[in-house]
């Protein structure tokens, strides 16, 4: 399991995180390797979470486009509405593993958030999940679905009051209960061994894709595209891909497209430094102060990425680009009106690049969009924003 | 003026408590800060331990991230830091505590150059770890300025060898599971015995290094437990700030001061 990515990653904590951290490190290599615990998570992500996702082909959108074949790989359709499921069980049972009675989590769109409280309340854990009162403002119903599932949803009004300060209250609240408590971190971002430890519980997503493929047309997809926030959908689609032909494409935040909006590309407009345990992109000042983000998907918005996805993107091994709010809000609309889907708005930042790219590629090849939650909680925020006619 | 590391030191070897106070640097105007600074100075801390605001201090409780958001505010840079540090360390030892990231973007050699040119001894980061601490170490001789380490009631036996060898100037030891600042629930050093034994290991390594113990101290009958469990020396950071930022008269501040150092003895 690695630590470092190249120059990425580490393990950037307070002295108290540190003991915490190596526990869970060691408890992870041992689970993994302990056939109980594997065939525990498979069994719940079977019966309980609906796994195995279908690779669904979307005919009628690949006609309009008239180039690559579309198809979408429905995390959407997980228990929970989002990929943020396999990651969440997975730690879920780890942290059951390990004797903690309590859960914390931060949330930004409020997926993992509501995965979170699932899990705990399978698992009789004491759920507190950390969420940004803007954010709390747009994601409504998934404010909700956390409460009816039994966890504590504490606001956060400090900084800029969206994903990145969740991730600093829940991470002072570890700092503070740490002997009975385990973070269950929702993306694949944060200090080791948080990074490859969801890396891994989310690579089902690509696993399956590789699967599917090969049987459906008999080899990998030609281009595999998913939305990168943190970037565990994104991770977890990308690694299984990594050794084969597929080209791989991270999308972006792009904001309002204003001139001189950074969006939420760390990527694509920030420069390597320490934000949450981890260095990495982030957006920052010259002084190297973190800058506030702005996206119309709660998920994407966030200052940093995943380590991995920094080496991706320096290495070239992934190509990551952007979708500006206006062309997730279009991706949004034509996928429910072609296809019967209302995707997540971040996901649609996925779905726009698709819409982009399918049709500059001949018929024959194909595309495959990990969709990867379900666009309920957007529903407000959408029509807010005007549905065309 | 003598470093902060030595002043810590010789008051160590003499058996003499010692307190540092932090502030946050451009919380409040430098006129009230600086007068807060002497009025530190008259009630007899040792040193003071100047705070650069970082966007994201994932270790501070609620009153030192409003300050470090009231100084971003106020549009505080490091030129603004360097300035009240060259105005105070002629007359009190001055370490710069802040978190990596504005650090590493000024570059590690380049900081710690510019916070001895402001006559700065110390550089304290919660969150550097000491398996990183090597790049700082290697600059240590050229700039002059000790990185200090923090250590906590989570750290293992093995962990405080490491840490206590690669401290410099003195150890700040965390005295809970927790944040920065006092808070109902949990007050420092509560379970005091795993403090004194913590205290004790970290002694075990480098007998002449001080531990400073810090977070959640605010009241004399903290320090009188601190010291107790074997502490040389505490750090009071939210107790001042709290006054600072609310507008309570220097004299106030001063006193809180007098009242803690007393009870070092």
């Amino acid at each position: 399991m690695p630590e470092w990515y190249g120059p990425y990653g580490g393990a950037y904590v307070p002295e108290t995180l540190v003991p915490a951290l190596e526990e869970l490190a060691t408890a992870w290599t041992e689970a993994r390797r302990d056939p109980g615990f594997r065939r525990e998570f498979q069994r719940l992500a079977h019966d309980w979470g609906g796994r195995p996702t279908p690779l669904y082909f979307a005919e009628n959108l690949s006609r309009e486009l008239g180039g690559a074949q579309v198809y979408l790989k429905r995390e959407d359709l997980l228990h929970g509405g989002a990929h943020k499921f396999n990651n969440a069980l997975g730690q879920g049972l780890l942290a059951r593993r390990l004797g903690k009675t309590r859960l914390i989590a931060e949330t930004g769109a409020g997926q993992h958030g509501v995965a979170t409280a699932m899990v705990g309340a399978k698992l009789s854990l004491e759920t507190i999940v950390y969420m940004g009162t803007v954010d709390m403002e747009r994601q409504k119903p998934n404010v909700l679905r956390m409460r009816l599932l039994g966890a504590t949803v504490r606001p956060v009004d400090q900084g800029t009051r969206t994903l990145k300060d969740a991730i600093n209250e829940a991470l002072r609240d570890w700092i503070t209960n740490v002997r009975s408590t385990h973070y269950l971190l929702g993306s694949a971002v944060g200090p080791h061994p948080f990074p490859s430890m969801v890396a891994d519980f989310q690579s089902v997503i690509g696993r399956e894709i590789l699967r599917q493929s090969r049987a459906l047309w008999g080899g990998p997809p030609d281009v595999t595209i998913a939305c990168v926030g943190g970037g565990s959908n994104a991770i977890g689609t990308f690694h299984p891909l990594l050794r084969t032909r597929t080209q791989l494409v991270g999308v972006e935040a792009g904001g309002d497209g204003r001139r001189g909006s950074l969006g939420a590309a760390s990527l694509g407009r920030g420069r390597p430094g320490v934000l949450h345990g981890m260095r990495t992109y982030l957006l920052q000042d010259r002084e190297g102060q973190i800058l506030p983000t702005e996206s119309v998907a709660p998920g994407l918005d966030y200052a940093g990425v995943g380590p991995e996805h920094a080496r991706l993107h320096d290495s070239g091994r992934v190509r990551y680009t952007t979708a500006s709010d206006r062309e997730a809000l279009r991706a949004f609309h034509r996928l429910a009106r072609t296809e019967g889907i209302l995707p997540a708005l971040e996901s649609s930042h996925a779905v726009a690049e698709a819409i982009r790219l399918a049709p500059t590629l001949p018929k024959t090849q194909r595309i495959v969009v990990t969709l990867s939650g379900r666009g309920d909680k957007d529903l407000e925020e959408v029509e807010r924003r005007g549905v065309p006619r | 003026m003598a470093s902060l590391g030595d002043v810590l030191a010789r008051a160590k070897a003499e058996g003499r408590g010692t307190m540092l106070a932090y502030l946050m640097a451009g919380s409040v105007d430098d006129s009230r800060l600086l007068a807060a600074v002497d009025a530190l100075r008259d009630a007899g801390v040792s040193g003071l331990e100047l705070g650069f605001p970082f966007s994201d201090p994932m270790a501070e409780g609620p009153v030192i991230q409003r300050a470090a958001a009231d100084a971003l505010d106020r549009g505080t840079h490091w030129t603004n830091l360097f300035s009240l540090m060259r105005q105070i360390s002629p007359h009190l030892p001055c370490a710069v505590m802040t978190y990596l990231n504005p650090v590493l973007q000024r570059g590690v050699g380049q900081a710690l150059r510019s916070i001895r040119d402001a006559g700065g001894s110390a550089l304290i980061l919660p969150d550097l770890p000491v398996e990183e601490v090597g790049p700082f170490r290697a600059l240590r001789r050229s700039a002059g300025v000790d990185t200090v380490l923090l250590a906590s009631p989570a750290t293992s036996g093995d962990r405080m060898r490491r840490l206590s060898e690669a401290s410099e100037g003195f150890l700040y030891v965390v005295s809970r599971y927790g944040v920065t600042g006092a808070s109902p629930g949990a007050s420092p050093g509560a379970a005091s015995a795993p403090l004194s034994g913590l205290l004790d290991q970290a002694s075990r390594w480098r007998p002449g290094l001080p531990r400073m113990v810090g977070f959640g101290i605010s009241r004399p009958a903290d320090v009188r437990r601190m010291r107790a469990a074997g502490a040389d020396g505490i750090i009071v950071g939210s107790a001042f700030q709290e006054l600072l930022s609310g507008g309570a008269a220097v004299r106030k501040i001063g006193r809180l001061g007098e009242s803690l150092v007393a009870a070092l003895e």
